[in-house]
């Protein structure tokens, strides 16, 4: 990481640049989702127990409130968890995810209040919809008869005017480890709502065999409509959904995120884009308002100070840029510019503060007056991330933080992969974090297609000494199909052919094809490319989604070509100016041979809209777009997608007009909960009270 | 001849300021049993009636109608067609009526219902076992479900009639049946839940799922409670005979009104129905009277017993000669025809009649009205929807088209849809038909039931015609037709044209599909139809033809193809389709064929049997663990075991779990490595069973990792024993030194660590002692490892140790002046930057 050796101007990160027309409205998602909430609790008369499932909360944290709830009869709320439950209404109302275990806890609480002699009426609310296996359980445990089943379909939430998503943290797992494809279908459906609100997808892409299921899927599901569909018209909105399977590019999580909003994720750890911080962050502050810190980074503080936070007691905080436009300026910068930008900030506050001496006359000190909350909110949310940034700082600067970045570089740019492996055997006995670990040993099977037998077997044993034996069923995991992550090379003779096709992962060539890693004497120009997100390094899901969208922009780069014309002296002009209009969707078209090295199948599917003259038309008339009209490109992770690639979307989303992205997934992730995930270690944020909240 | 004008059958309320119309729909003299014996259940919108005989009242032996000796129920349409009979053989009927999709619920005194189409077939769903338990005395069935009243006087609510369970309302604590009750559909009332009302001694209560409310009156007992079309006012029939209107919250009294002097009127009140919102009608045996919101009353006589059935806009009469309908005369209609009317739609038909004879009139009337013009054609046209006769429709319509001309630009959606309507509604009426619904009605209704009220009757040509004249899709029709074109073809006697006809019959219907474009229809649920009928061959032939797996699978599974549901599952992406069957053939096959089918599947069913695996992980690991067993699945089965060993609590119990895990892996050539970890990890867990004995239970060590093992040996003193298990399990110097170095600084041992620092050359340097006493916040301690360190380094280190002056002197020692003099400008105070100061003009 090269902190503070950027020096490209502040300006091209600044505050994103909007076209004037108007994108897509994703906050209907919001309402649709507040609505069927509302309707779903309404559908029980009277006063009523919420029970919920814990990891449904943030997610309902993100829709609603505990007072909206409150309004709708709801008289007390539980965390859904083993033991007794005691209701003072006779309505109880289950919220959760058709998962086993939460049934069989429902079973037994409703078995207790039977043997008790307790009269309840129960009602089961599944999300998003309901299912043959929880009656089945249900009926096992006996006590289908005394349940109502029903459904709330939770689909799509909007994380941010940009980000969309269905909030479910374990979708990578879930497929790929235990080879449960709900994710997929419920992906579908959630697909096809979101077809039925904006109007089908002209065209979708995808790359993957999970995506080309999910496109599928998608696809029949839209033939079956028939032409009495609503939403029939082709949208005038969209141009194409890009599915991008996780598989497609391992590699991108298993790096440490490097801008922001991901070095949050990674250290800190956002759940639902809430993030615990120290109460002190949040509350108003103590300090004189006239004299904001200026961001304190120098070493002797940097150490001492969060020290003392790590104590404090925590709070969940929302991160949303609607009330927090500093968070805006900040989440997909680099972290290395994040301490210039917030002094920025800091000294155009004390600026702003400054004025109220040159108020002379009643009405000027009114106007101050008038700026005042404004101001105040704008410190209050500098104070955060001035603290948040301090939390992150000596994080940053720990040896072993340091060593697996240069790890991680040497690997992506295949140097002296020996010396690497050791290096991570010496992470191991210096009782690094595990996950840290795995990411990197899976990166450098990835990446030199697989660890020497020996090799693997020893660090592997290191592993498992260090962190438990009950970390083998991981290993097994990450080391067999459809994962393929860790592997031995050469394979042993009798692997099975579905493991020898994933473990063929054309790394090497595609770090030419798709000018993966940008070269340390380029590194002046980082923020010039998606590539600033990791210091170096472009994510492949987004170098493919620019293949698709941004054909330029894989080759060279885009904003270079406009810095040339540019005089030095122009710098600070607005770099909206020299952006070129977005080429229409043409699926694959020119990386054939690239898409098609990777393993998984290739999907580009035109879609033939009832009402339009069929088949290729929708691509034609995309070509006749008229300039002015933007249009907007679903991408669709399935399996999850980091902050970084967010970040690198945005960027791009940028880079020309008359195309902006709007990303859906499945969920957030990080290299981090994805291990953690399949380790089943990933640790939920609820529990103390038996009381619930949002 | 020209028929009747419209207002000859009006009559004058409220001084002249409504009209009442009545007009016979049908004549059915004699088609229709003598009502007053028997038990009655009308259908709305133009519905059939459903009779049952009243076994507690005397037939005189020998008359017109068949005496029936077991119960039987019959269907007649309003224009006295019989379309249904059928005899009930379950326990005594409590209570029947009609659904809004237009099917009869019939519900038994044990508590089961059934729901019959006009064709005779039926579902059949029960009320529960409490309820049959209890026995079930009376019912209240609306549209869209049903209020039960068990023995114990309980009211049970089932909502909606897919055979929902039924919920328990509140209980009012009644003693005794009510003297009469009713409910208030769900859509009516404002919580949008039933709402039952009871007469119980004086009083009425309200009763919902959650509250029984005494509403405290003491006019009660009430004969007759009859709540208002759009629920909002509740008619109650005191004792007395004394007619009380009220809101239903009861929160204001609306009209009273005393019948006892109504001429006519002997005996009970047989109904008290509504007509429109605002005005009740009430039937004795002969006579009906309807009584207007300011207690004004029409009165009406019959020959005999009559039956009414309330509808949206009126109120539909059945009596021995004729069925009717008496309604306010709508709007429109008042505005139109009532003399001396001089509204702008009265002097556009005005002018429309001068017109078609010619008289110069009509170009001066237009004039008159010409602002109004547009609301005139739009009143003329909403009055030609109200008409029953279609030579006024046609008139009115007329009319409007002529004032139409006269407008620049009008849009002629409405005038359009309005011809179409009443061509539909003209249709249905036809007493062959016998649907007489209303434009109001019909409305509300929607054309779509409209039409498969139609197929109901089998009347699949009228109902093809009337989809496609409104542009509507064929495929409810088409399906209908298909399904009862199986049951009507019964298959021949001999087996070798069976399969000839049921070749012929899905060809058919499959032609029949694609000529007339029924694109959407469910070949599936055909399928299922002529499965039900025990023709599995032609199912099979339909379900061929169905593109949806959904669809398909259930059937699949119902005829027994096992393996083609599970394919179809599977393709279909959804894995709740996937778990349906599963489940249900887990539970159906042995659990050897069970495997059987997902092991022989492949690839194919892959997805299947992972997520067989998913549930039985959770639900039933033993099932799982003869699933691993028999496809030889070892290392799935280890770590099945090794799962178990997470989770069992007993230490015999995991040990043994993972030495069982051990025992799969040994059994695979490939697993060489896995077993031996699981070897070692039989044994640590062994040792730390031994290593708890010695410390008497004090220390916990069960189940910690090699390196924890090792940790918490150190900072417990038991050095001896870390250095054996260090040996026992090869740990590397490496990391057993960071684990050392790591413990000793945790419980602050320092002398200790200078010993192991010192026991032997460092493999892994000193530097990392450095850092992590820094880390750890001993600066001093750290600092004693600074000199040990490479020279290189050890400015930087004694910075961080904040060891500012050994800093310098390292500096001068290296002669490296540019250093210090940054160490000067970084360093914290001016005392030692002054130290610094001192250093570096010592050197030269």
């Amino acid at each position: 990481m090269n902190m503070g050796s950027t020096s490209t101007s502040d300006d091209q990160t600044s505050r994103p640049t909007h076209d004037i027309d108007t994108s897509l409205d994703i906050s209907v998602l919001k309402e649709i989702a507040r609505k069927g909430l509302i309707d779903a609790l309404n559908s029980v008369n009277g006063a009523k127990t919420l029970v919920l499932d814990a990891s449904l909360a943030g997610p309902l944290g993100l829709i609603t409130e505990v007072a909206l709830l409150k309004h709708h009869g709801v008289d007390k709320m539980f965390w859904l968890e083993p033991g007794p439950l005691s209701s003072t209404t006779t309505n109880i109302v289950y919220l959760c995810r058709p998962f086993i275990k939460w049934i069989k806890i429902v079973a037994d609480q409703i078995k207790r209040h039977n043997r008790e002699g307790l009269k309840h009426t129960y009602t089961l609310l599944l999300v998003p919809r309901t299912s043959t296996l929880v009656t089945r359980i249900l009926e096992e445990e006996g006590v289908l008869g005394d349940v109502t089943i029903s459904s709330y379909n939770l689909q799509f939430i909007p994380l941010a005017e940009d980000v969309v998503s269905l909030e479910n943290d374990d979708a990578f797992k879930e497929i790929w480890v235990d080879g449960d494809e709900t994710v997929i279908f419920n992906s579908m459906q959630a697909l096809a709502s979101f077809q039925r609100l904006y109007g089908p997808f002209p065209r979708i892409v995808g790359k993957g065999t999970y995506a080309a299921k999910l496109a599928n899927l998608l696809t029949r599901h839209n033939q079956g409509q028939g032409p009495s569909a609503p939403g029939k018209v082709a949208s005038e909105k969209l141009d194409s959904l890009i599915i991008l399977d996780r598989q497609v590019d391992m590699i991108t999580p298993l790096l440490t995120q490097l801008t922001y909003m991901g070095l949050m994720d990674e250290l800190v750890g956002i759940k639902n884009s809430h993030v615990e911080v120290p109460v002190s962050l949040l509350n108003a502050s103590s300090a004189p308002p006239t004299k904001p810190n200026a961001p304190s980074t120098s070493p002797s503080t940097g150490t001492s100070v969060p020290a003392t936070m790590i104590k404090e007691k925590r709070k969940k905080h929302h991160l949303t840029t609607t009330s927090d436009p500093l968070l805006a300026e900040l989440q997909d910068l680099n972290f290395s510019g994040v301490g210039r930008k917030l002094n920025q900030v800091a000294h155009r506050l004390d600026e702003d503060y400054k004025l109220r001496h040159q108020a002379q006359t009643v009405s000027q000190l009114k106007d101050f007056v008038g700026k005042l909350g404004g101001l105040q909110s704008e410190h209050q949310s500098l104070r955060l991330h001035t603290g948040l940034s301090e939390l992150l700082v000596p994080q940053t600067r720990t040896e072993e933080f340091n060593k697996s970045l240069e790890i991680q570089q040497n690997l992506l740019a295949s140097y002296d992969v020996n010396n690497q492996i050791n290096a991570i055997e010496d992470l191991i006995s210096q009782g690094t974090e595990m996950q840290v670990v795995i990411r990197l040993l899976c990166l450098a099977s990835i990446t030199a297609g697989g660890i020497k037998h020996k090799t693997l077997e020893n660090i592997k044993r290191e592993l498992l000494q260090a962190y438990g034996y009950n970390y083998l069923p991981l290993l097994l995991s990450l080391s067999s199909s459809p994962l393929a992550a860790l592997l031995p090379n050469p394979l042993p003779a009798n692997a099975p052919p579905e493991l020898a096709a994933a473990a063929k992962y054309p790394f090497t060539s595609l770090r030419k094809s798709l000018r993966l890693l940008i070269e340390d004497n380029e590194i002046e120009e980082l923020e010039n490319d998606i590539s600033y997100v990791y210091s170096g390094w472009a994510p492949i899901s987004v170098r493919l989604v620019q293949s698709v969208a941004q054909k330029g922009g894989v080759l060279s780069n885009p904003a270079e070509k406009e810095k040339k014309g540019e005089d030095g002296s122009q710098k600070g002009k607005e770099p909206a100016t020299g952006r070129v209009q977005a080429h229409p969707i043409v699926g694959w078209k020119g990386f054939e041979d690239v898409v098609s090295s990777i393993p998984g199948e290739t999907v580009d599917i035109v879609q033939s809209i009832p009402g339009g003259l069929g088949g290729g038309t929708s691509a034609i008339s995309s070509l006749l777009l008229p300039r002015e009209q933007s249009t907007t490109t679903v991408v669709f992770f399935l399996g999850g997608c980091t902050y970084t690639e967010i970040a690198a979307l945005r960027w791009i989303g940028r880079q020309n007009k008359g195309r902006r992205f709007l990303v859906a997934t499945t969920g957030i992730i990080s290299g981090k909960s994805m291990v953690e995930s399949i380790a089943g270690t990933g640790g939920s944020w609820s529990g103390g009270s038996r009381e619930a909240g949002l | 001849m020209e028929p009747e004008h419209p207002t000859v059958s009006w009559e004058a309320m409220q001084d002249g300021n409504a009209f009442y119309r009545r007009h016979q729909l049908y004549s059915i003299p004699g088609k229709l049993p003598n009502l007053g014996d028997f038990f009655v259940a009308g259908c709305r919108y133009g519905g059939p009636i459903a009779v049952m005989r009243d076994t507690s009242k005397m037939v005189a032996y020998g008359h017109a109608t068949p005496a029936f000796s077991k119960a039987q129920l019959h269907v007649y349409s309003p224009a006295g067609e019989g379309l249904l009979t059928f005899s009930w053989d379950q326990g005594k009927i409590v209570k029947f009526g009609w659904t809004f999709d237009e099917r009869l619920a019939v519900l038994n005194e044990e508590g089961t219902y059934r729901l019959y189409d006009l064709q005779g077939d039926y579902q059949q769903y029960s009320l529960g076992s409490e309820a049959s338990e209890m026995g079930i005395v009376d019912a209240r069935i609306h549209e869209g479900g049903l209020v039960a009243l068990t023995g114990s006087l309980a009211l049970l609510d089932v909502r909606g009639w897919e055979g929902g369970k039924p919920l328990t309302l509140a209980n009012p604590g009644l003693t005794q049946p009510p003297h009469s009750w009713t409910v208030i559909p769900p859509d009516l009332t404002i919580s949008r839940h039933v709402e039952v009302l009871l007469s119980t001694e004086s009083t009425v209560y309200s009763v919902d799922n959650l509250e029984a409310t005494d509403q405290r009156l003491s006019r009660g007992p009430f004969t007759h409670l009859a709540p208002s079309p759009n629920g909002k006012s509740l008619a109650l029939l005191t004792s007395s005979r004394t007619l009380w209107v009220v809101s239903t919250d009861f929160q204001r009294s609306l009209a009273e009104f005393d019948t006892t002097h109504v001429i006519g009127a002997e005996g009970e009140a047989s109904q008290v129905e509504w007509c429109g919102n605002d005005a009740v009608l009430i039937t004795w045996d002969t006579t009906a009277i309807v009584v207007g919101p300011f207690g004004d009353t029409l009165q009406y006589f019959y020959t005999g017993p009559t039956f009414a059935i309330t509808e949206a806009d009126g109120v539909r009469i059945l009596g021995p000669d004729a069925c009717e309908f008496i309604q306010k005369v709508p709007a429109s209609s008042v505005s139109v025809f009532r003399p001396g009317s001089s509204s702008p739609s009265a002097i556009l038909y005005d002018a429309w009649d001068h017109f078609t004879r010619r008289s110069p009139k009509a170009d001066e009337s237009i004039r008159s009205i010409r602002v109004e013009l547009a609301a005139a054609v739009d009143e003329c046209i909403d009055a030609a929807g109200r008409e029953w006769e279609p030579y006024w429709q046609r008139r009115l319509l007329n009319a409007a088209k002529f004032g139409k001309a006269f407008l620049d630009s009008y849009n002629s959606t409405d005038f359009v849809s309005m011809g179409q309507v009443l061509k539909v509604l003209n249709a249905v009426r036809y007493y062959e038909i016998g649907i007489p619904i209303t434009y109001a009605q019909y409305t509300q209704l929607s054309p779509g039931q409209l039409i498969s009220r139609l197929t109901a009757r089998n009347l699949h040509l009228l109902a093809l015609r009337i989809s496609g004249f409104l542009s509507l899709s064929s495929s409810p029709v088409l399906k209908h037709w298909a399904c009862s074109k199986i049951l009507k073809s019964r298959p021949a006697a001999s087996t070798s044209d069976a399969v000839l006809d049921e070749d012929i019959i899905c060809k058919s219907i499959v032609e029949k599909f694609e000529t007339v474009g029924g694109t959407g229809v469910s070949y599936a649920e055909i399928a299922r139809k002529a499965w039900e009928v025990g023709r599995t061959d032609l199912a099979t032939k339909l379900l061929d033809h169905e593109p949806k797996a959904s669809d398909q699978v259930p059937l699949l599974l119902s005829m027994k193809e096992d393996r083609l549901a599970l394919n179809k599952a599977v393709e279909s992406g959804d894995t709740d389709l996937v778990y349906h069957v599963l489940l249900h053939l887990q539970k159906r096959l042995a659990i050897g064929s069970f495997f059987r089918l997902l092991e022989e599947g492949g690839a194919h069913l892959a997805p299947a049997s992972k997520l067989l695996q998913v549930y039985a992980r959770e639900q039933n690991p033993e099932m799982l663990r003869d699933f691993y067993y028999s496809d030889d699945r070892r290392v799935e089965s280890a770590v099945l075991c090794l799962n178990e060993a997470a989770n069992s609590l007993d230490p015999t119990a995991k040990i043994n779990s993972v030495k069982a895990a051990q025992k799969f892996f040994s059994e695979d050539k490939e697993r060489g490595f896995e077993a031996k970890m699981m070897d070692e990890n039989a044994r640590l867990l062994q040792t730390q069973q031994q290593l708890e004995k010695e410390a008497d239970g004090k220390i916990s060590f069960f189940g910690l990792s090699v390196n924890e093992t090792i940790r918490v040996l150190l900072i417990n003193g038991m050095a001896k024993r870390a250095d054996k298990l260090k040996a026992d399990f090869k740990v590397p110097d490496k990391r057993f030194w960071y684990t050392k170095l790591h413990a000793l600084t945790e419980v602050r041992d320092f002398e200790a660590l200078d010993a192991f620092a010192r026991s032997r050359r460092s493999p892994i340097g000193y530097t990392p002692f450095v850092r992590h006493l820094v880390e750890k916040g001993h600066h001093k301690e750290a600092a004693s490892y600074v000199p040990r360190c490479d020279a290189n380094k050890r400015v930087d280190l004694y910075v961080e140790c904040n060891e500012w002056r050994a800093a310098g002197k390292e500096c001068k020692e290296r002669g490296d002046k540019a250093r210090l003099e940054q160490l000067k400008r970084t360093c914290p105070n001016s005392l030692i930057a002054r130290e610094l100061e001192q250093l570096a003009s010592s050197m030269k």
